[in-house]
């Protein structure tokens, strides 16, 4: 039990510290790290329920590999639309870009 | 088995620690580099609950998807080495709230729910993967055939977009 | 035991790759060079480049001794001389050398000079491009052996051995083998004529020496790893096994570092045209011949 309530702390810190980074930043590369910590949390999770809770079904694994790709899915797009606005505009800072036009 | 809580807490509090760490830094390739660091102490932890292959990969695609951070990094940020005193942040106090708020919402639910029986083991390394690979080939097919068209579809997407158009 | 064994294994396969790129590099066979002129490097003053990354600039020559030594820690020499027998072993090698471009990026980074920057940033195209070309022929021969771990993958070839059942596997992954260790004509990090010595160029003294040291424990463990994949390990009639495993490492290792001194260095750009354009298909090619033999082999 104990192993098990360490992990989920750990994820829930992790979470917490990315959610503040993907609010409190400004710029397109530094928020989608704050996403990725908060996947990461959530992998974390995903893995501690498996191990501890149901070791029998992969599908908890499974679910972490999905995550995984999706992560990378993420970053890929994220980096594509941040090279077609640096293009545009010269600067990837969410700030400028909260109106949509021009 | 004493050490897998304290090989659980170890690798937690680096991620912990280098995860705060990417936020703290200026230098914009150190931010990067921490938040390899973190995800690699999360791979530690996977290894550490016994998922073996979950670890490998994690350390692996991690290292990686990183570094392609740092690059992205240096080509779009205005001062990637962090020598200039500039703060980089708006709304600090709210999200520290929110980020607080979700913390703790995360840790009651961990702690408060009873979770009932510990599973005593889990099934050797070589028996996941060849599980893994089963149920991925049997159940969670579609789920995976999906998962790799859309990431073939992103990947052309993403490089129609940064291509840009034609004079 | 085993794990000091094998440490001593590790070192004395370095000395003999560092006498033999010497031998490759300038045509005279001289084994005492490699000693001296470590014994030298420790001597020498060390440098730190003014407003270095120190974080960076320290860490860079450790982390790829410490990512070399891991791939090494899964490698089987025999049956039973293995130090950790992981059974992702195969994946693990894979991630073990992924450090090496996290490394080589600190070290392009971490030095604030403009040589080292760009040698740094030109490594990671070159991950791009071979990355995809490690990881398939990977696959397939774990498809054979069914199972990723390396002493099942060994003893999956005791028929014949997976060079001779896939000669594009085994094309494909020497070639991404020697861009991995950044040997010509994939030398772009280091690339001595043009960029001074790159990524190394602002190292001196012990540093360098760890540098160097680290990337000839590279060079061994990918030749160990080759021979494990496609030349069947330990297998072979007459000699104890650990025998076969060093001649097999050493002849992948002088043919990685013989082999590319007659063709010039190749630009990112054409790498990454060539590795994408026509390494990618034929590493698919490769996937669905070796499905289809595995299945007709079955049958």
């Amino acid at each position: 039990m104990t192993t098990l309530l360490i992990a989920l702390v750990v994820g829930a810190v992790l979470f917490a510290v990315g959610l503040y980074g993907a609010l409190s930043q400004t710029n397109l590369v530094m928020i989608m790290m704050g996403v990725e910590l908060m996947l990461g949390a959530a992998m974390v999770n995903l893995v501690a329920f498996w191990r501890f809770l149901h070791p029998g079904a992969f599908s908890g694994q499974f679910f972490v590999l999905v995550v995984m790709t999706v992560m990378a899915i993420e970053a890929d797009v994220g980096f594509g639309l941040g090279t077609g606005r640096f293009r545009a505009k010269g600067s990837v800072e969410m700030e400028e870009a909260a109106e949509l036009k021009g | 088995m004493i050490w897998q809580p304290l090989a659980v807490a170890f690798f937690g509090g680096i991620a912990v620690w280098f995860g705060v760490a990417v936020f703290r830094t200026r230098s914009m390739v150190r931010s990067a580099l921490s938040l390899l660091a973190s995800m690699a102490a999360i791979g530690g932890m996977f290894l550490a609950m016994e998922a073996e292959f979950l670890g490998v990969l994690q350390l692996m695609m991690m290292a990686t998807e990183m570094a392609i951070m740092a690059v992205f990094m240096v080509m779009y940020m205005m001062d990637p080495g962090g020598l200039g005193q500039m703060d980089m942040s708006h709304q600090k106090r709210s999200s520290l709230a929110a980020g607080a708020l979700g913390g703790l919402a995360a840790l009651g639910v961990a702690l408060l729910v009873d979770w009932g029986p510990i599973a005593p083991a889990a099934p050797t390394a070589g028996e996941q993967t060849r599980a893994l690979g089963i149920e991925m080939m049997t159940r969670s097919l579609m789920i995976f055939e999906t998962a790799a068209v859309t990431i073939l579809v992103a990947m052309i997407a993403a490089v129609a977009v940064a291509i840009g158009r034609r004079r | 035991m085993t794990t000091v064994a094998l440490t001593l294994v590790l070192l004395v396969g370095a000395y003999l790759v560092a006498v033999l790129e010497g031998w490759t590099a300038t045509g005279r066979f001289r084994p005492a060079a490699p000693l001296v002129a470590g014994l030298a490097l420790f001597g020498r003053e060390s440098l730190v480049p003014r407003r270095a990354d120190r974080i960076l600039f320290e860490t860079a020559p450790v982390l790829l001794l410490v990512s070399a030594v891991l791939a090494a820690a899964v490698l089987p020499l025999a049956p039973d001389l293995v130090v950790v027998d992981l059974a992702t072993g195969a994946l693990f090698v894979n991630a073990a050398w992924a450090y090496v471009m996290v490394a080589l990026v600190m070290a392009g980074w971490g030095p604030n000079g403009a040589y080292a920057m760009v040698a740094g940033w030109r490594f990671l195209g070159q991950l791009v491009a071979y990355a995809m070309l490690i990881v398939m022929p990977i696959a397939t021969v774990g498809m054979r052996a069914e199972s990723l771990a390396m002493t099942a993958i060994v003893r999956s070839q005791e028929s014949w051995w997976n060079a001779a059942t896939q000669p594009l596997g085994f094309v494909l992954f020497l070639l991404a083998a020697m861009a991995v260790a950044f040997l010509p004509p994939f030398d772009l990090p280091t690339a001595p004529g043009e960029l001074a010595e790159g990524v190394a160029g602002e190292y001196t003294g012990v540093r360098l020496a760890v540098f160097r040291l680290a990337r000839l424990v590279l060079v061994v463990t990918l030749a160990a790893a080759v021979a494990v994949f496609y030349l069947g390990g330990w297998l072979g009639p007459g000699l104890p096994p650990w025998v076969w495993s060093a001649v097999k490492t050493l002849a992948v290792a002088a043919a990685m570092l013989g082999a590319g001194r007659f063709v010039p260095r190749i630009r990112t750009e054409h790498l990454l045209e060539w590795t994408w354009k026509l390494g990618i298909p034929l590493a698919l090619m490769n996937i669905l011949w070796v499905a289809l033999t595995l299945w007709l082999g079955d049958r």
